[in-house]
């Protein structure tokens, strides 16, 4: 008895609730504030701010928030700046010749999900790539580059923007620390020398841009009349995270062959019943390089005693 | 060592419940050992820790939002609303952020940290960290969740990730969200109803009947503060009556029709088949009906008795371990493995989707990723299965990540969605799951299929080209 009673003033709470509300609700749809609101994006407190400041006047409103979104992204980035971020993706982007990869931190992963996450994302990589194409000097088989968080704030994104204020621009949209770590430009500079990348989990349709938790670029050899097998090379490495490539006279393989971190003592991810070493045997491979970034690991920019490079620097290998 | 633990499990509380619940005689009957110094000092211990008293049905609810909307506050605020009502312990800001368990992420962390009841449930309220975290919990079965409140800042509004928070909670199956608009003592009126109307909207728009779903404003801060009561305690107290009755309470395992993994059967002269097991879920009692299936039979008796340590039992309840008496089967007919069950309520599969944790190196994983066709031990109730793993959605799946996986077992077992599983290779545990899904039955052809090794697989795709 006590339950339905306290049922039916359930539903009679819900029924004035609802009263009330609705009406509310629908003055509320066709204010100006929810109409600026729907139509920036941004903070209801700033909308108001901004509606206030010109005497409701949305049309000056929403160009006095535009204005003032860079300078409050910034204001919202240098809030958050001492924040931890170590959820985020890892993106690459390369065809033959060219390759680069990028890592993007923010706060939680609910964030990596957005869209707007994934859209800064691919600009940077897109920065990055550009910038592979235009400044790297050839020498030796590749060219690598490596750019820390300060260097790729530096580039500047398709639509002439530096990176580092696209970033603020969305960290002031989602209110959450966001860092563009670091990222890996390479090129190759002969024709015999190929560049593919892969990331994890990989896209249902295959292309040349894509992101994951993890990522790695490699460079290689093979002759062109054999299948070629550097995806898989590149899914081995992201999957099994090697430490080094390894030299057979000078490198011994451990006992468990679990615990290697060799590459070419490694067990082939695809087909374990062959190492790395036989699988780039029989296919006539030759691994020149690679790198693999692990979302939100420890950095060895972050260890006492590694230097930065300046921008101008361009490391090769020989 | 090994002695001191003992002493100390014998007069741990917990365990006393557990006793007195259960019933085992034969536990009790070892009997205390005599009084050393050392069992007066853990005595003592015994009368530090309260004894958690089961009276009102309990619940657990989480909160998700925005990383800085205010989750923890809110959760502080309950705590001390409630606390003042001598429903809570009361709980700082820090003592939530810094909980232990939020910082060390493993396996079976995250799990409710915060514990309060209201005049009608008992509550475990569970906050993590990410996305990741929260299907970790769902697919171990560390903190399911039966509801949630969903936390929005009124000077924000609706944030762009707030779409990503609802979209995990329809994913790990929350059905009823509760919003609590906070900050309002920093927005006006107009901006409140904004947020209101923003947040129906969004609701709507995912599948919730954003209309009905509850929506209190207040201030976490102000009830912490002791400020401005009705937006303060006020909208607390109107909140978790909300919660109180907008989630329905889970229903209980005693409730659902009984089910008996079989651990064991015994014959006995002149009496005929015990099997043996722990009661999973329901209430069994002498001259139930019953099926027993499994190990690819489906077999129809009645049980004729029910024991528990040699005594005979009226009915015995789920986590009881006991013995059944069935009528006209032989031992030899029942395996370990097979399920006893209410008549039409399970049955055998052998192609399964399921949710699955991939544990990670420190875990006690593996360190390498898995792809498809990998050959695993299923484990499950009391069976285990060979079983034929492939992957739909990745190429593969690397360890410390969640994955939805497709299970082919090389003969139909008990299965239902929502059953739990462990994984193992060889002598490593690689994940554990939680079964989403039952597909048709594979047929004879499907079946031989699943023992082919990788070579006949690629000549069958090559034959196809």
């Amino acid at each position: 008895m006590k339950q339905k009673i306290k049922s039916s003033s359930m539903m009679i709470f819900q029924l004035v609730r609802s009263l009330h509300t609705s009406p509310v609700y629908r003055a509320a749809e066709s204010s100006l504030l929810a109409k600026l609101r729907k139509k920036t994006g941004y903070t209801i407190a700033n909308c108001k701010k901004a509606l206030e400041m010109h005497n409701n006047d949305s049309e000056k409103a929403e160009a006095w928030l535009n204005d003032q979104a860079q300078a409050m992204g910034w204001a919202k980035a240098t809030k958050l700046a001492g924040r931890k971020a170590l959820q985020g993706l890892v993106a690459v982007k390369f065809d033959k010749n060219y390759g680069a990869l990028v890592e993007l931190n923010c706060e939680t992963d609910f964030v990596a999900k957005n869209e707007k996450f994934q859209k800064m994302l691919e600009d940077a990589t897109l920065a990055c790539y550009k910038f592979a194409h235009t400044n790297l000097k050839s020498k030796g088989p590749i060219t690598k580059m490596e750019l820390d968080s300060e260097q790729l704030g530096n580039l500047s994104s398709d639509g002439g923007k530096k990176l580092s204020e696209v970033l603020a621009l969305f960290i002031g949209s989602v209110g959450e620390n966001a860092i563009l770590r670091r990222a890996e430009c390479w090129k190759a500079n002969s024709n015999d020398v190929k560049i593919t990348a892969y990331t994890h989990p990989a896209p249902l349709t295959a292309g040349d841009y894509s992101s994951g938790k993890y990522g790695a670029l490699l460079a290689y050899k093979q002759p062109n009349d054999i299948e070629d097998i550097g995806k898989q090379i590149c899914q081995h490495i992201v999957g099994c995270a090697p430490k080094k490539i390894g030299d057979k006279e000078k490198d011994k393989p451990v006992e468990n062959s679990d615990d290697e971190t060799c590459l070419i003592f490694q067990e082939y991810l695809l087909d374990p019943s062959y190492t790395v070493e036989e699988v780039l045997k029989k296919n006539k491979v030759e691994i020149l390089d690679y790198v693999r970034y692990s979302c939100g690991e420890a950095l060895e920019e972050n260890m006492p005693g590694v230097e930065k490079q300046p921008l101008d620097t361009v490391q090769t290998l020989q | 060592m090994a002695t001191i633990s003992f002493a100390k499990s014998l007069v741990n509380p917990a365990l006393k419940l557990v006793l007195k619940q259960s019933q085992p005689s034969h536990l009790r009957n070892i009997g205390v050992p005599s009084l050393t110094p050392l069992s007066i000092v853990l005595r003592r211990n015994y009368a530090e820790k309260q004894v958690f008293e089961r009276t009102k049905p309990h619940c657990n609810v989480g909160t998700i939002g925005h990383v800085d909307h205010g989750k923890t506050t809110l959760t502080a605020a309950i705590t001390k609303v409630l606390a003042d009502l001598n429903l809570a312990q009361k709980k700082g800001y820090s003592d939530i952020d810094n909980a232990p368990e939020e910082k060390a992420r493993g396996i079976t962390i995250n799990v409710a940290h915060v514990e309060y009841q209201t005049e009608k449930r008992h509550y475990g309220h569970t906050d993590c960290p990410g996305h990741a975290d929260y299907i970790k919990n769902m697919i171990t079965g560390t903190a399911q969740m039966d509801g949630a409140i969903l936390v929005v800042a009124a000077t924000d509004g609706v944030m762009p990730q707030t779409r990503e928070h609802l979209i995990l909670a329809k994913q790990i199956g929350i059905q009823h969200v509760v919003v609590f608009i906070n900050k309002v003592d920093a927005a006006d009126q107009e901006m409140v109803e904004l947020v209101e109307m923003e947040i129906r909207e969004l609701m709507t728009e995912m599948g919730y009947d954003g209309d009905k779903i509850p929506v209190i404003k207040g201030s976490a801060l102000c009830a912490l503060e002791g400020k401005s009561p009705e937006i303060g305690t006020d909208a607390i107290v109107k909140l978790l009556e909300e919660v109180d009755s907008f989630i329905p309470t889970p229903v209980r395992e005693l409730d659902k029709p009984f089910l008996l993994p079989v651990e064991s059967v015994h014959s006995i002269p002149g009496r005929g088949t015990v099997v043996t097991g722990r009661l999973y879920r329901g209430t069994l009692k002498k001259g139930t009906e019953c099926e027993i299936v499994g190990h690819g039979k489906i077999m129809k008796t009645t049980v004729t008795g029910v024991e528990m340590f040699h005594k005979t039992l009226d009915e015995a309840q789920a986590g009881d371990q006991l013995g059944a008496l069935v009528r006209a089967i032989k031992r030899e007919q029942i395996k370990r493995g097979m399920v006893m069950a209410k008549p039409g309520t399970v049955k055998a599969h052998d192609s399964l989707e399921a949710a699955v944790y991939i544990l990670s190196k420190e875990e006690g994983g593996r360190s390498k990723p898995f792809t498809s066709f990998i050959q695993l031990q299923m484990f499950s109730m009391t069976w285990d299965c060979a079983t034929q793993v492939t992957i739909p959605q990745k190429e593969m799946v690397m360890p410390g990540e969640d994955a939805t996986l497709n299970l082919r077992l090389v003969k139909p077992m008990v299965c239902e969605p929502g059953q739990r599983f462990t994984l193992r290779l060889g002598d490593l545990t690689l994940g554990t799951g939680v079964i989403t899904k039952i597909n048709a039955n594979l047929t004879e052809e499907e079946r031989s299929k699943i023992m082919e090794g990788k070579k006949a697989r690629e000549k069958a795709a090559a034959a196809k080209k």
